[in-house]
C-alpha cells in the first residue's frame, strides 16, 4: 500500500512538474543565452575598443599618417 | 583643467513691479524711471513659457566639484597628450607612487604602485569616443552619442580581467525645451531616472529614483538648485539618508569660493568643507579644508606653450597620512 501510495505521488509529482519545465526552460535559455552574449560583449569590448576608436580616428579627415601614430613628434 | 569656472547662461535679472500707471504730474515728468532704468539693469518681464534649459541632473553640483574635489594625487604623474587630427588624439599616461589600498581598520595602508596608461580619444560633435587601457588590463570605455538632436546616448564601462568586477553603464538623456530627463541601466541590474525642470530664470528642481535588483534596494531623491551669475546653490536630499548642501560665491573673474555641507544618516558622519578657486592667467590654484582635519591644495601652472606643471598636497591630521605629488602634463 505505502509503495502504491508513493507511486501515486510520484505520477502527481511528474504531472505537476511537466508544463512547468517547459516554462522554466524557455526562461532559463534566454537567460543563459542573455549571459552568454553579455559575456562575449564584455570580451570583445576589452580588446577590440581601443582599435575601434583608432580605426575610426585614422579614418577621420584629415587623415593622418600611420608613422604619426608611433612616433612621439 | 584651466578652463574657467563658467555658470549657467546669465538669465534675464529678476523682475521688479511693474510701475504703476503715472498720474496727474508724473506724467509730465517721466525722468525718474529712465533714471532707474539707467541706473541697474532694465527690469524684464519674465516670460514663464520661455525658461532656460537646466544643468543636468548629475552636474548640479558641478562648480562646487570642480573647486572642492580637485584631482588630488600622490607621486609622480606624466601625461601626454598628442593630437594627429582636430578630432583623434592619442594619450600616454605614467604614474608611479604609492596608492591607498582600504582597510578595515583606522590605519592608512600605502602600497607602491606604478601604471601606464594608453588611451585614444575621437571627439566629433555627435559621437565622442573615449579609450583607456592600463598595464594591469583594466578598461575603461566612454560612449557619448546624440542620436537625434534632443537625445543622447551614453555608455561608461570599466572592465577588469578578474571576474565580476566590471561595470557597465547605459544612460539615455532626453532634453526638453526647459526640463531634462535621463534613464540608466547599469550591471547588476541597477535602473535608475531622473528628472530636473527649470521652475524660474533662476532655480530648477528635479527629482531621481533609482532601483538595485540583487540588493533588492531603491532609492528616492530630490534636488534643486538656484543661481544667479554671481552664486549658485544647491540642496539634495536621498532616501539612503544623505542631506548635501553647497555653495558656491563667484567673487570675482579670477576668484571664487566654494563651501559644502554633507550629512549622512546612516553613518552618523557630518562634514563640511570650505574651498576657494583661483583662475588666474598663468596657473590655476585650488585649495580646500576640512572638519575632518584634511587640507589639501592644488597647482596647475602652464609653463610654456603646451606644458603643465601639477603639484598637489594633502594633508589629513586626523589620520596623520601625507600626501604629496608632483606632475607634468604635456599637450592639452
Amino acid at each position: 500500500m505505502a509503495s502504491k501510495v508513493s507511486l501515486k505521488v510520484k505520477g502527481k509529482a511528474k504531472a505537476g512538474k511537466g508544463p512547468k519545465s517547459k516554462e522554466q526552460s524557455t526562461c532559463e535559455l534566454v537567460k543563459e543565452w542573455t549571459t552568454w552574449a553579455m559575456k562575449k560583449t564584455k570580451v570583445i569590448t576589452h580588446y577590440g575598443f581601443i582599435p575601434l576608436v583608432i580605426l575610426i580616428g585614422m579614418n577621420s579627415e584629415p587623415k593622418p599618417h600611420l608613422y604619426q601614430l608611433l612616433s612621439p613628434v | 583643467m584651466g578652463s574657467s569656472v563658467s555658470l549657467a547662461a546669465a538669465p534675464p535679472p529678476p523682475v521688479a513691479p511693474p510701475p504703476a500707471l503715472p498720474v496727474g504730474l508724473a506724467q509730465v515728468l517721466p525722468q525718474k524711471a529712465e533714471e532707474k532704468g539707467d541706473g541697474k539693469a532694465a527690469p524684464e518681464k519674465v516670460d514663464w513659457l520661455d525658461l532656460p534649459c537646466p544643468v543636468p541632473y548629475e552636474e548640479l553640483q558641478r562648480e562646487a566639484l570642480m573647486s572642492l574635489k580637485p584631482e588630488l594625487f600622490e607621486g609622480l604623474r606624466f601625461d601626454f597628450m598628442k593630437m594627429l587630427n582636430q578630432r583623434f588624439a592619442l594619450s600616454h599616461s605614467v604614474y608611479m607612487g604609492s596608492m591607498e589600498v582600504p582597510s578595515q581598520s583606522s590605519d592608512v595602508i600605502k602600497v607602491p604602485s606604478s601604471h601606464y596608461e594608453f588611451g585614444a580619444n575621437f571627439l566629433d560633435p555627435k559621437l565622442m569616443l573615449i579609450g583607456r587601457v592600463l598595464t594591469d588590463g583594466r578598461m575603461n570605455a566612454r560612449v557619448k552619442c546624440d542620436l537625434t538632436d534632443n537625445l543622447a546616448l551614453k555608455i561608461h564601462a570599466q572592465l577588469t580581467n578578474e571576474p565580476h568586477f566590471s561595470q557597465g553603464m547605459f544612460q539615455f538623456d532626453y532634453k526638453g525645451k526647459d526640463y531634462r530627463s535621463q534613464f540608466q541601466i547599469g550591471n547588476n541590474a541597477f535602473y535608475g531616472a531622473n528628472y530636473i525642470q527649470s521652475v524660474s530664470p533662476h532655480l530648477s528642481l528635479g527629482g531621481e529614483i533609482f532601483w538595485i535588483g540583487h540588493q533588492r534596494k531603491s532609492g528616492v531623491g530630490f534636488a534643486g538648485r538656484y543661481n544667479t551669475d554671481k552664486m549658485v546653490a544647491t540642496a539634495q536630499v536621498a532616501s539612503t539618508g544623505i542631506v548635501g548642501l553647497s555653495y558656491v560665491q563667484k567673487v570675482s573673474e579670477k576668484v571664487s569660493l566654494a563651501s559644502d555641507f554633507m550629512y549622512n544618516q546612516m553613518s552618523r558622519d557630518v562634514t563640511s568643507t570650505f574651498g576657494y578657486d583661483y583662475i588666474l592667467r598663468q596657473c590655476r590654484l585650488r585649495g580646500k579644508i576640512d572638519t575632518n582635519g584634511v587640507v589639501g591644495a592644488l597647482l596647475e601652472e602652464r609653463l610654456n606653450m603646451g606644458v603643465t606643471l601639477l603639484l598637489s598636497a594633502e594633508i589629513d591630521h586626523g589620520k596623520k597620512d601625507y600626501k604629496f605629488g608632483f606632475g607634468l602634463t604635456v599637450g592639452e
